[in-house]
């Protein structure tokens, strides 16, 4: 018999703890507690093999299935509190039952990689700077500290924007903390323990909400005390970001009251935290996410933990954070791809947050301007209540006139068409900015010798290695792979290679052609490596010091540039004819997302879409930026396919050096459903779309049936013989229980 | 296999050097030839244009002589490109 949860062992007792251990095993660990007086939920080191373990105590039993002299006692218990406690627990089994993931890897994988260590993580105590009210009384602050001493000088200048940690200083300078002793030392500088929420002197008043918006608000806070799915369908620019301070500003007067806010993408992170932390000075805010080094993490985590944070702004993995408080929670950009974890537990964070919502009884509000087929099914069944925001929120701010541009009969200049550089010439000369987007880094997607139509392959993928011309190398995008540029044609010898294609170095080199005039940047996955160069750009960009802006997706998401009113895209036809039936779902979202950026205040906004296929469907639906009806047009298309949403998916996927492995243990896994299976169609293995991928051959099958229920039945009874098979042992193997690529 | 083209004429419409994705330079040119010649014991005038590319160190070369300078090329024959059947002498050698 169990003890009462939460109810500490007795010492003296010896007791059985039932450990969870980050282990690809099914089943939780029996272990003596020795002398340790410990509590379900707290962090444990335990010995496992030959070597020491960081576990979850689960709870504490009388027997066990093995001889008490066969089980170990735990070495040791960290920290002094629980960490962890039912409901996070439950919500965990939910996952790794519904995604067919062992529930000790799931459990330990959502705790920061600080409290996987075997050492104690304390809670931090993180310092903080601010000017002292001898400098805030300083007219002229500069003046007073020597010219020659530049990293004072510059220390200074940041703390005039704010009060600023210690790791943000860190980055002005190598030998930042010698200035700031001598900055402290003068009395310009006073240090103070740092907390989660941090006074701004530039409150942010709310906005008035015009009639769709408050419709909304609303709403929302009409249903606090329980569990329901609400999807706010607004336009881009529509104030989505504000309906959600207002309802936040409603649950957060409640005590104690947490709210957790999702975001597709970490770039979205600092802007959104900025906005909340100016309209809610006095509430403590956390960010989660991968930029922030382990400490940082580690502290945002326990202040959620501990209910300290109130405002929890995150990325996917944050979906999990344990929030004793939870009021309410917020995905913005519902429909967006990064909500899906694509390894370890292929988790989808808008999924478990609606399950999450549920658990806890609160409510959940899904934001977007496209939203995905599920939750638009979802809206028209009922099951979410649906809101409209139809028109921009601006005064005067219209929706922008997306026009399409067929590059079969236009001539092109290296990728652009007259009619866009005349555009580009036009916003040139009023002073106002521009954005082309091409979803393509590098300087030419292709390698081709002219000679013999050789191209350039990755040794290691079934891709081909992308131009990165200025660092004269040649790069798999898919795998990491680098090599130089070969300098003749492996195949027949000839030297004059052709670079082939657009991609984001080669336009901005055809635009410095162009217009040697304007100020042009591009931003990529290559120009925004360092931490901060995307949010350093942005705010060149806010400061007008950019006319021409060429980007990949990052730049399509959130950001809201007043005095951009130019829009062009470029090569975006091959998602039309993607064997993935999800691919033009994702290019509408991606084209509304990109087109949202022109014409958000008072300037009207231009879309200017080169494509060979004006006539499709999709541009149809674009040019009159109707999702409702493209929407409705995919979801007939998908109930004749039989496809998601109509449908429920999984994937066995399998690699291995040599594909008659991979192949011989999905005919395994085929047969088995198909000796299982009631209402679960399987379709025999077959290549992936990626065949090779880091030198592994890849091979899939599908299952899908109209009933969740009866897949999820079929996937629990598959996967245990598949895990003991022998044929498994000879690939690396997973489920994806809906998946989102193929 | 054989492959030899030795031509002189006038060296026009030269090209703005460019470089291969790999750094190589490249410049090509068009070669104006006029001569005479014997054919089955008869004297006839032969006038030709002929496309010619030189890569390396030769492209460098090339890139200092003057526009209608009088030169002796040496190379072998390729096609332009794959789909294309039209011919471009690669150049080995140049005097001038």
């Amino acid at each position: 018999m169990s003890s009462s949860p939460n109810h500490a062992s007795n010492a003296s007792q010896n007791q059985i703890v039932n450990v969870a251990l980050d282990v690809p095993l099914e089943r939780l660990f029996d272990y003596l507690s020795g002398n340790l007086s410990l509590r379900i939920g707290q962090r444990v080191e335990v010995p496992f093999g030959n070597r020491k373990m960081v576990g979850i105590v689960m709870g504490f039993s009388q027997h066990s299935d093995y001889a008490l002299d066969k089980l170990k006692t735990i070495s040791r218990s960290f920290d002094d509190e629980p960490i962890l406690d039912e409901t996070t627990f439950r919500l965990m089994r939910f996952c790794a039952d519904y995604y067919q993931y062992p529930f000790g890897q799931a459990l330990l994988a959502i705790l920061p990689a600080r409290l996987r260590q075997l050492k104690p993580a304390p809670m931090l105590r993180i310092f903080a700077y601010r000017l002292s009210p001898e400098a805030l009384k300083c007219a002229q602050l500069q003046q007073q500290i020597p010219a020659r001493q530049v990293v004072q000088r510059k220390l200074l200048l940041a703390l005039q924007e704010g009060e600023k940690t210690e790791a943000q200083l860190k980055q002005l300078s190598s030998v930042w903390q010698k200035a700031l002793m001598a900055l402290m030392a003068q009395g310009w500088v006073e240090k103070f323990e740092w907390q989660a929420s941090a006074p701004t002197h530039f409150p942010l008043n709310a906005q008035t909400l015009n009639a769709e918006q408050q419709a909304a608000v609303t709403g929302v806070l009409a249903q606090l005390s329980q569990f329901q799915a609400f999807l706010l369908y607004g336009v881009t620019g529509s104030g989505k970001t504000e309906v959600y301070m207002q309802i936040l500003q409603q649950v957060l007067q409640k005590p104690d009251s947490q709210a957790l806010i999702l975001v597709p993408e970490i770039n979205l992170t600092p802007q959104l935290e900025a906005r909340f932390r100016q309209r809610f000075p006095h509430i403590p805010l956390v960010t989660l996410h991968s930029h922030l080094s382990d400490g940082e993490r580690l502290h945002h985590w326990h202040q959620a933990q501990t209910g300290r944070a109130r405002i929890v702004i995150g990325t996917r993995l944050s979906v999990f954070t344990p929030m004793p408080k939870l009021a309410i929670i917020i995905v913005d950009e519902e429909h967006d791809a990064s909500f899906k974890q694509q390894d370890s537990m292929r988790y989808h964070a808008r999924d478990i947050a609606l399950v999450r919502a549920q658990q806890a009884n609160v409510p959940i509000l899904l934001g977007s301007a496209t939203p995905s087929l599920e939750s638009w099914q979802n809206a028209e069944t009922g099951k979410f209540k649906r809101m409209v925001l139809p028109q921009r929120a601006v005064e005067n701010a219209s929706l922008p006139s997306i026009y399409t541009l067929n590059t079969a009969t236009l001539p092109l200049q290296n990728g652009l068409s007259q009619p866009l550089i005349q555009a580009l010439k036009v916003r040139l000369e009023r002073g106002e900015q521009s954005l082309l987007f091409i979803n393509r880094r590098g300087y030419a997607p292709v390698l081709l010798c002219s000679a013999c139509h050789w191209i350039a392959p990755c040794s290691r993928c079934s891709s081909r290695l992308v131009v990165h011309l200025k660092q004269g190398k040649l790069r798999c995008h898919h795998c990491g792979h680098e090599q130089s540029i070969v300098r003749q044609c492996p195949s027949c010898g000839n030297a004059d290679l052709q670079a082939t294609g657009q991609g984001t170095q080669r336009l901005e080199e055809t635009l410095v052609k162009l217009f040697p005039q304007a100020k042009i940047a591009r931003v990529d996955r290559d120009t925004i490596s360092r931490k901060d160069a995307l949010s350093d750009l942005l705010d060149k960009v806010h400061a007008q010091e950019i006319d021409i802006l060429v980007g990949t997706q990052i730049l399509a998401k959130g950001h809201d540039f007043p005095n951009l009113t130019l829009v062009g895209v470029l090569d975006t036809d091959s998602a039309l004819f993607s064997p993935d039936f999800r691919a033009s779902e994702r290019l509408f979202a991606q084209l509304m997302q990109v087109a949202g950026r022109a014409g958000r205040a008072d300037k009207a906004g231009e879309v200017l879409i080169q494509t060979s296929f004006p006539e499709h469907p999709l541009f149809t639906a674009l040019v009159q930026q109707d999702y409702a009806n493209y929407a409705s047009k995919l979801m007939e298309e998908r109930a004749i396919a039989s496809f998601p949403p109509y449908t429920f998916m999984a994937l066995i996927r399998a690699e291995a050096t040599q594909y008659r492995d991979v192949d011989a243990f999905l005919q395994l896994a085929y047969a088995q459903v198909r000796a299982q299976a009631k209402q679960v169609t399987c379709y025999p293995p077959m290549r992936a779309q990626m065949e090779r991928l880091k030198g592994m051959e890849r091979g899939q099958i599908v299952l899908q049936s109209q009933q969740r229920g009866a897949l999820q039945k079929l996937l629990s009874q598959l996967i245990a013989p598949l895990r003991e098979s022998k044929l498994a042992s000879r690939v690396r193997w997973h489920v994806d229980v809906d998946p989102m690529e193929f | 296999m054989t492959n030899q083209v030795k031509i002189s004429g006038v060296l026009v419409n030269k090209q703005p050097i460019r470089y291969t994705p790999a750094g190589i330079p490249l410049l090509s040119f068009a070669l104006q030839h006029q001569s005479e010649q014997i054919e089955a014991g008869m004297r006839r005038q032969v006038l030709c244009e002929l496309m010619v590319v030189a890569l390396g160190n030769l492209a460098l070369e090339i890139d200092k002589i003057s526009e209608a300078s009088q030169v002796i090329a040496s190379g072998f024959l390729a096609k332009r490109s794959l789909k294309s059947s039209q011919l471009v002498l690669h150049l080995n050698k140049i005097e001038y």
